[in-house]
């Protein structure tokens, strides 16, 4: 690694152990459009020599510290998945594209039947496409975010506060997304959004600990559930709201997490083993997220290049997909405008 | 020389400098010191650029030159705490973060590097200090962006 930025000394030793046990280089770049989370380039992802982590020009401190922090320890799963095994993203296919959007589809049409105004044929199509993109982009992050998190939380203690910081930002925005469209998308994948968030927040609230992350807490629509006994809890008031229901498939993903994650020994002295062993916790996580949300042909364990082939095929996947779920309804200009 | 080519000659150079093209921007500042000799900017932002491109000793000599020009120039100092720090120099560093602070205490930059050389120096206490100010300042840059995104 060479900058001229200024980093902070447990910053440097985690950047120089990082490439000490991958045998790779690091660089830093600052760059004012960077995505807030910052973005990892990486050599096990991409056909490139070096590594790139980018974040926010106005992430001077220890903002930016804690951005560098979480993908070093991205590019130790990453590298020690390629070192020891292979190293498997959910891609997809033609074929799982057209299971996942047909799926959405049924149920939609389930939550349609119970509503007085129906969602026009365009704006359902629009949906099915976003929807299936978005559980694949979650799938892909959510499971390693608390991994990440839990792992700079004890190896960083000097970056706490800005981690604190950092997450409730992060925590807010998550469950802030897809508000607008609680009433358009089917209610079972509005749940099972929110409660995958629910149980990232859930889980680092207890680890980090962070009451602060709590969303029964933070999120007005949860606030209710908190402290709520349970015969009140059951009665047809509550089972009806969403909300109620993602905290109690957002309890139950809690318990996935906790039984993968307690398998971990986040003080460990980092190797290549002990991040692989990380990685393969990992991807049983996820599967069992994956089964949990019945989504198990929806995606396929495929490597890094096959995910960024199957992105630019997406719209002819798509296209295909709902060509033969409605027929003839579907024309090319439909597709170009599916905007998946 | 014309106030305004000077002026026009260092928004080029600032232009060039925020898309990460610093030789460029070089360029700029430099042809704006041959107009300006004693434009204490001019300095302060080829001191800026030089540090980027990793010329520190070219970098501590402009920053000198900016300070020289005008004592309460506190970017210049921030930026003379950054190269000092890129030096090795910690004690150094220290003072001149210190100087720049008295001068704008809102400088997250310069609260970060302070506490990056107290750490460096063993002093973990005002370390944490130092780095406690610097988030905070960090944190209301970051929600003012926040909002500007929003905005648009």
């Amino acid at each position: 690694m060479k900058t001229e930025m200024p980093l902070s000394k447990p910053i440097r030793h985690f950047i120089k152990q990082t490439e000490t046990i991958l045998d790779t280089e690091i660089s830093l770049l600052r760059n004012p459009e960077a995505d807030p989370n910052g973005t990892l380039v990486d050599i096990y992802t991409y056909n490139i020599e070096k590594n790139i982590i980018i974040f926010p020009a106005h992430y001077m401190g220890l903002l930016k510290d804690f951005i560098i922090a979480k993908h070093c320890v991205n590019l130790l799963i990453k590298g020690a998945a390629v070192k020891k095994s292979h190293y498997l993203v959910c891609s997809f296919t033609g074929d799982s594209v057209y299971r996942g959007i047909h799926q959405i589809y049924i149920d939609a049409l389930k939550d349609e039947a119970k509503k007085e105004k129906k969602l026009p044929v365009q704006k359902l199509i629009q949906m099915l496409n976003i929807l299936y993109t978005d559980f694949n982009d979650d799938i892909n992050e959510l499971p390693w975010n608390p991994i990440t998190n839990a792992s700079v939380y004890y190896r960083m203690p000097k970056i706490r506060k800005t981690q604190l910081y950092y997450l409730m930002k992060e925590g807010k925005m998550d469950m802030d997304e897809m508000m607008e469209y609680e009433d358009v998308i089917p209610r079972r994948y509005f749940v099972l959004n929110k409660a995958m968030f629910y149980a990232r927040d859930q889980y680092l609230a207890k680890t980090l600990p962070a009451d602060e992350l709590m969303p029964v807490v933070n999120i007005p629509q949860m606030k209710k559930f908190n402290h709520l006994e349970v015969k009140e809890m059951l009665t047809t008031r509550w089972t009806h709201t969403s909300w109620y229901q993602s905290k109690v498939f957002g309890d139950t993903m809690l318990e996935i997490m906790e039984k993968y994650l307690q398998k971990i020994d986040w003080n460990a002295e980092p190797s290549i083993e002990y991040f692989h062993d990380i990685y393969q916790i990992g991807v049983h996580m996820t599967n069992h997220f994956i089964s949990y949300m019945s989504m198990k042909d929806w995606f396929v364990w495929e490597s890094p290049k096959h995910l960024q082939e199957a992105q630019e095929k997406k719209a002819e996947y798509e296209f295909k997909a709902l060509k033969k779920i409605f027929g003839d309804l579907i024309e090319e200009s439909s597709a170009d405008s599916s905007g998946g | 020389m014309t106030t305004n080519e000077v002026v026009g000659l260092l928004k080029k150079g600032r232009a060039y400098a925020s898309r990460t093209k610093y030789k460029e921007a070089i360029v700029y500042y430099e042809k704006a010191l041959s107009l300006d000799p004693n434009n204490p900017e001019a300095w302060y932002l080829r001191a800026a650029a030089f540090v980027e491109t990793g010329r520190n000793a070219e970098a501590l000599n402009d920053c000198a030159r900016a300070i020289a020009l005008n004592q309460n120039y506190a970017d210049a100092w921030s930026k003379k705490g950054h190269v000092l720090y890129n030096l090795e120099r910690f004690e150094d560093a220290v003072f001149a973060c210190t100087r720049a602070l008295a001068l704008n205490g809102n400088d997250a930059s310069a609260w970060y590097i302070k506490g990056v050389c107290l750490d460096e120096l063993g002093r973990n206490d005002e370390a944490q200090e130092a780095y406690g100010k610097s988030l905070e300042l960090e944190i209301i840059l970051d929600m003012e962006a926040e909002k500007k995104k929003v905005g648009k």
